[in-house]
């Protein structure tokens, strides 16, 4: 097994995670994926990386009151946080927790989450 | 075993074509026998892809950036750090992706995650690009891949890569096609004012850099600058000029478009393309560097409500 793959693989032991993936925010390629099968995951990640280099440029480069670093989403049955792991080279790699959000806390979930976060490109 | 001609191989190796199912069929052929050996690739831009137990552990193109380039062209790397891992590496007999984290310059997610990335993008070169055949070569893998990358998602990357490209608005974008930047002029009639990577990519965009030039010049991947350029021509900032060669488009049954010339392309059922210039003449490399300076003063906070010198205004806030 990878060392990405198992890095991965600890997300699944936070309640309610469906799938937890790294993705390559200047293509939306994923680079890697554990958890549950999900057909729609491939456009899900374009989607998610088009999202946060719009976010990005937004923001702007340089901004005194930092970069973009994570993004949560809540639809009906999904919590969804795509967290910036690495910023260089540009736009850089994200991580990707999708979870079922009748049985998550995104309190919850965005601390465990952030917590485990440092370990998966180390 | 390596040959001087494919056909001779002992292996599967051999010429591209629909009957075989080209490159792509030899790689699935070469990994289901799960197969350690290196696969010169002839074509434009070829290269020499390296199997390791079936799957795929590296891929060395011209047409790619490879680690080395990303990482040192996007900063995240210095050259000395990179030069000494290097000799390091060699010293050692390790190498160099383990010696990178070794010095803690990459983590080992983090070079496992950049080496499939620049991987993907490679074979994606060479897939889309034309290929006349390919065969084994003695050869090592430099930066090789741990595990392998198995070569479903590769192949199946590399395909996706060609649809998206080929669903976007406007002509289809070749590595080879060169760059202009629009004058600063058209920059205003934009929906939006480039951003800092952009202005970036703006600023080496001289009519003369291809798309590949581009990517090797910033650090970035190849299929990522055909993108930003796209949308950076959808919004009037570039101009894109066809040199004549490949073009990206949806793999047919034989998996790689074959496209060597002008006379080849409507046998290959490639697109129609046509040269999209924005004034209709090319434009020199000082000419954009002029245009360019003057765009960046547009940018500098102003004193007064005065016009610049060349008549330009602040673009809207």
């Amino acid at each position: 097994m990878s060392s990405l793959q198992a890095a991965l693989r600890q997300f699944l032991a936070v309640e309610g995670v469906r799938t937890a993936t790294i993705i390559d925010m200047a293509t939306g390629m994923i680079v890697r994926s554990v958890g549950k099968p999900d057909p729609d995951l491939p456009a899900t990640a374009v989607c998610v990386a088009d999202e946060a280099r719009a976010v990005q440029d937004a923001l702007g480069a340089g901004r005194s009151d930092g970069e973009l670093v994570e993004i949560a989403t809540v639809t009906g049955s999904r919590l969804q946080v795509s967290r910036i792991l690495l910023g260089r080279p540009a736009p850089g790699l994200m991580l990707f927790v999708d979870l079922e959000r009748g049985k998550s806390n995104l309190g919850l979930a965005g601390l465990q989450i952030s917590q485990l976060a440092p370990a998966v490109l180390a | 075993m390596s040959t001087a001609d494919p056909a001779d191989a002992a292996g599967p190796a051999g010429r591209a074509g629909p009957e075989d199912g080209g490159l792509e069929g030899g790689i699935r052929r070469y990994a289901g026998a799960g197969s350690s050996c290196a696969l010169r690739v002839a074509g434009n831009p070829g290269g020499i892809i390296f199997l390791a137990d079936g799957g795929i552990c590296g891929c060395q193109t011209p047409g790619a950036p490879g680690l080395e380039v990303i990482l040192l062209r996007s900063g995240r790397l210095t050259e000395a750090d990179w030069e000494a891992a290097f000799s390091s590496a060699a010293a050692g007999g390790r190498s160099l992706t383990e010696e990178l984290v070794r010095r803690d310059l990459l983590g080992a997610g983090e070079a496992e995650a950049l080496l499939r990335t620049a991987l993907a993008d490679a074979i994606f070169a060479v897939l889309a690009g034309r290929v006349d055949g390919w065969a084994e070569a003695a050869a090592d893998c430099p930066m090789p891949l741990a595990p392998p990358a198995r070569p479903g998602w590769l192949l199946g990357e590399s395909i996706r890569r060609r649809q998206a490209l080929a669903a976007l608005a406007g002509p289809p974008v070749s590595p080879r096609d060169r760059v202009t930047a629009a004058s600063p002029g058209a920059w205003r009639q934009a929906a939006s004012w480039p951003d800092a990577g952009q202005l970036e990519l703006l600023g080496l965009c001289n009519g003369r850099r291809t798309v590949r030039d581009l990517a090797f010049a910033r650090g970035s991947g190849l299929y990522a600058t055909l993108l930003e350029l796209a949308r950076l021509r959808d919004r009037g900032l570039v101009a894109i000029a066809a040199d004549g060669a490949e073009s990206v488009s949806p793999s047919r049954s034989s998996g790689i478009p074959s496209d060597a010339g002008e006379s080849d392309r409507t046998v290959a059922g490639l697109p129609g393309r046509h040269a999209d210039h924005a004034s209709g003449t090319p434009r020199t490399g000082t000419a954009g560097r002029r245009y360019l300076a003057a765009g960046i003063q547009l940018l500098r906070p102003r004193s007064s409500g005065s016009a610049l010198p060349g008549g330009h205004r602040d673009p809207p806030s």
